[in-house]
């Protein structure tokens, strides 16, 4: 048994509770309550059926243990809330929901993190380096969030279409595709902005101090690179370095 | 600098540090992108963007999968421009980077204890929305997120805090060549992290050619500049 779409109210709603998704995120049930917010708008058609109990059952079961990319839990959503309304048994729902997070979180990771953001941010970051400064950033918010605010609209649509089918959305091949290109495209522009960027922030160092800048950054690189067993993080070696840095200008005045 | 414009700075900090997590994820979190907004605030545009830069690389070093815990450079950036903008010329991006730094390790501790208040929230809910009340989950989300913006203001006052203390005790009172060492540290542990983060994103796969085919073409055009 299928139905039609909801209303696009429904999905409009659920669609901007997504931006919302990691809001109440906690170490017990992760995205859970983000989800069950999300996927609430979805389910008020069950509000009629048996006394309102049908509704609560599925809110509560939207509720539960979620992790996955923010940006693909609307295939998460829309998934879970066809079901229900297609009057899919509680355990397959729950079997379905636990099924997505594994690969939805691996392929935002690859597709988002790893991909379209440090994609667009190397654009911009040599933009920057090129000198077209502001737009260059106001640029990178456009791009970037087109990508964003469509991947969570197709993963909402998606899910909501596909239903208990849902593996199916993710084998589409307009997703495969990018998958693929995503990781090359970021390590081509983001190897192409390293250069531009450190002849940037290099540009005020003249003398001893740009030989001081290629050592601290080479030997900082094997130690992060090396040293990572030992949870040395850029954060913890950049303190680090900073502090023997105003020690040793405080003992050269 | 002037209470309204530390008025704007924590408002726009704020804002950067409910972007990273809760709402709406549209990346003005970013370093990048915070760093030159506070900035153009200011009216100091260029260290905005070279702060931007500078902390944009160590963003490299992190990527946000599951729970993993990892600083926070969004409103630290916010307070490394408003420490960097008082100290004028090269003083200011050492400066910035020891409060941006200090400012990111707070915010990363803050996200944690936060993440901790809501997992006992919802535990002390848990009956009402086991028993699918969708009121209390809005309640509990609603709150989450205000508990988020709370944080977020918290620690870019923090940071503000600690911009005005360096601005005051260090400028005046470190070296030139002081100055130029903390530099150094900046600019070099930045493109350290950078560079690593970068690569372990790569990996060792067919991308690493890529990358490498990248590195040409920058260093390319760095040299024809």
């Amino acid at each position: 048994m299928t139905r039609a779409m909801p209303g696009r109210p429904a999905l409009g709603r659920s669609l901007l509770r997504l931006f919302t998704m990691q809001g109440s995120w906690n170490y017990e049930r992760m995205q859970g309550i983000g989800m069950g917010v999300a996927e609430e708008p979805l389910l008020r058609d069950l509000r009629v059926a048996g006394n309102g109990t049908t509704y609560r059952a599925a809110v509560a079961r939207g509720a539960h243990f979620f992790n996955a990319h923010p940006y693909l839990c609307g295939l998460a959503v829309g998934a879970a809330a066809r079901a229900e309304r297609d009057g899919v048994p509680p355990e397959q729902v729950e079997r379905l929901r636990t099924a997505l997070c594994g690969p939805l979180g691996s392929l935002g990771d690859r597709l988002v993190w790893a991909g379209w953001l440090p994609f667009t941010s190397g654009l911009a970051l040599i933009g920057v380096a090129l000198g077209f400064g502001l737009p260059a950033i106001l640029g990178f918010l456009a791009v970037y969030n087109v990508g964003h605010v469509a991947l969570r609209w197709w993963a909402l649509r998606a899910g909501w279409q596909y239903g208990a089918r849902v593996a199916l959305a993710l084998r589409e091949p307009v997703l495969q595709r990018a998958t693929a290109l995503s990781g090359p495209a970021m390590a081509l522009v983001v190897g192409a902005a390293l250069p531009l960027v450190a002849q940037y922030l290099s540009a005020g160092f003249l003398g001893w101090s740009r030989g001081a800048l290629v050592a601290v950054a080479g030997g900082g690189f094997a130690l992060l690179w090396w040293a990572r067993m030992v949870r040395l993080t850029g954060l913890r070696f950049g303190l680090v370095v900073l502090a023997l840095a105003a020690l040793a200008g405080w003992l050269w005045p | 600098m002037t209470l309204e414009l530390q008025l704007i700075l924590l408002a726009w900090g704020t804002l950067v540090g409910l972007d990273l997590v809760s709402v709406p994820q549209m990346m003005i979190a970013r370093p990048l992108v915070a760093g030159p907004i506070a900035g153009a605030v200011l009216g100091d545009v260029s260290t905005g963007l070279q702060l931007g830069v500078l902390f944009e690389l160590f963003q490299y070093d992190i990527l946000p999968v599951g729970a993993v815990r990892y600083p926070e450079y969004g409103p630290a950036t916010v307070v490394a421009v408003a420490a960097a903008h008082a100290a004028a010329g090269t003083l200011g991006l050492g400066l910035g980077a020891v409060v941006g730094l200090i400012t990111g390790m707070a915010g990363g501790m803050s996200l944690h204890v936060m993440r901790r208040l809501n997992t006992r929230a919802v535990h002390r809910a848990s009956a009402a929305i086991e028993a699918g009340d969708p009121r209390v989950l809005e309640l509990l989300h609603a709150a989450g997120i205000l508990r988020d913006a709370a944080r977020a203001a918290v620690v870019t006052a923090f940071g503000l805090a600690l911009a005005q203390m360096a601005r005051a005790y260090l400028a005046g009172a470190v070296s030139p060549h002081g100055v130029m060492l903390l530099n150094i540290a900046a600019v070099g542990a930045a493109l350290a992290a950078g560079i690593a983060g970068t690569l372990r994103l790569v990996g060792r796969g067919p991308s690493l050619r890529w990358f490498a085919v990248g590195v040409m073409g920058g260093t390319a055009v760095a040299f024809l500049r």
